[in-house]
């Protein structure tokens, strides 16, 4: 027995190869998949998307794009890449 | 603006700090589970794989490789109670407002509202990225997550990805 689900990702090359079942793509940066800190109204909206998604999707492997824009572009966040930060992580 | 190109992005990334070529999940096919219920009758649980735990806890390692750990989130825990560990994202918002990665408080709201029926007992944060053992994630510890849902009879799962 399976249980329902629903993804919200901000990475929507990786999300389609992966397929899951339901799928809405949010082109916000990753760690905003609802949106700006203090910003509860468009945080309510993309879950409520979400929630709504459960409810209409009715094939699967779907992936909706939302109809919203970040503010402004962004860029792949590289993170830190110091010599001691990729030998770290090298060792894991 | 298009959206960023990660699996090109991540794949230079790795290449240049010497990790083996990763190979992504392509997957032909979705499983599919009908929702059972109307909305508000619905339990709901949240999933992130962001690196976040309750302040109690171990920290994640930012720096993870199959990381199969999975948390139990209390729903009700305050939001100075998380601590964020994950080097692959920007979470300086999320550390100010989790809601815009974890929306528990809006969540809640939403049962509050009558707009679901419930909040699950347990959120979820695990399954860090850089998985190489995904036949793991397939085998064993998602079917182990899965037992957790069905535990506390929730229908439905947001999974968030970060």
């Amino acid at each position: 027995m399976g249980i329902p689900t629903v993804t919200v990702s901000t990475g929507r090359d990786i999300t389609a190869l992966v397929r899951p079942p339901r799928s809405l793509f949010v082109n916000f940066p990753m760690g905003n998949t609802f949106g700006k800190a203090g910003d509860t109204g468009m945080q309510t909206k993309i879950l409520r998307e979400a929630l709504d998604f459960a409810v209409t999707a009715t094939e699967p492997g779907v992936l909706v794009d939302l109809p919203l824009a970040w503010e402004k572009d962004f860029e792949y966040f590289a993170g830190e890449a110091t010599p001691e930060a990729i030998a770290r992580q090298l060792k894991k | 603006m298009e959206p960023i190109r990660y699996v090109d992005a991540l794949n230079e990334k790795y290449g240049s700090m010497g990790f083996p070529p990763y190979k992504w999940s392509d997957n032909p096919t979705a499983p599919w589970t009908p929702l059972a219920k109307p909305l508000a009758d619905c339990t709901v649980a949240l999933l992130v794989s962001g690196g976040i735990s309750h302040c109690s806890s171990v920290p994640f390692d930012p720096d993870a490789r199959n990381d199969h750990r999975v948390d139990a989130i209390d729903p009700d825990t305050a939001m100075d109670q998380y601590q964020i560990h994950d080097s692959y994202y920007d979470h300086s918002d999320a550390g100010r407002d989790l809601n815009c990665l974890f929306p528990v408080d809006r969540l809640r709201e939403l049962a509050e509202a009558g707009e679901i029926g419930a909040v699950a007992k347990r959120h979820w944060s695990g399954f860090m990225g850089r998985t190489y053992n995904r036949s793991k994630v397939i085998g064993e510890s998602g079917p182990a997550f899965a037992e957790e849902l069905l535990k506390d009879q929730v229908d439905l799962l947001i999974a968030i990805p970060a």
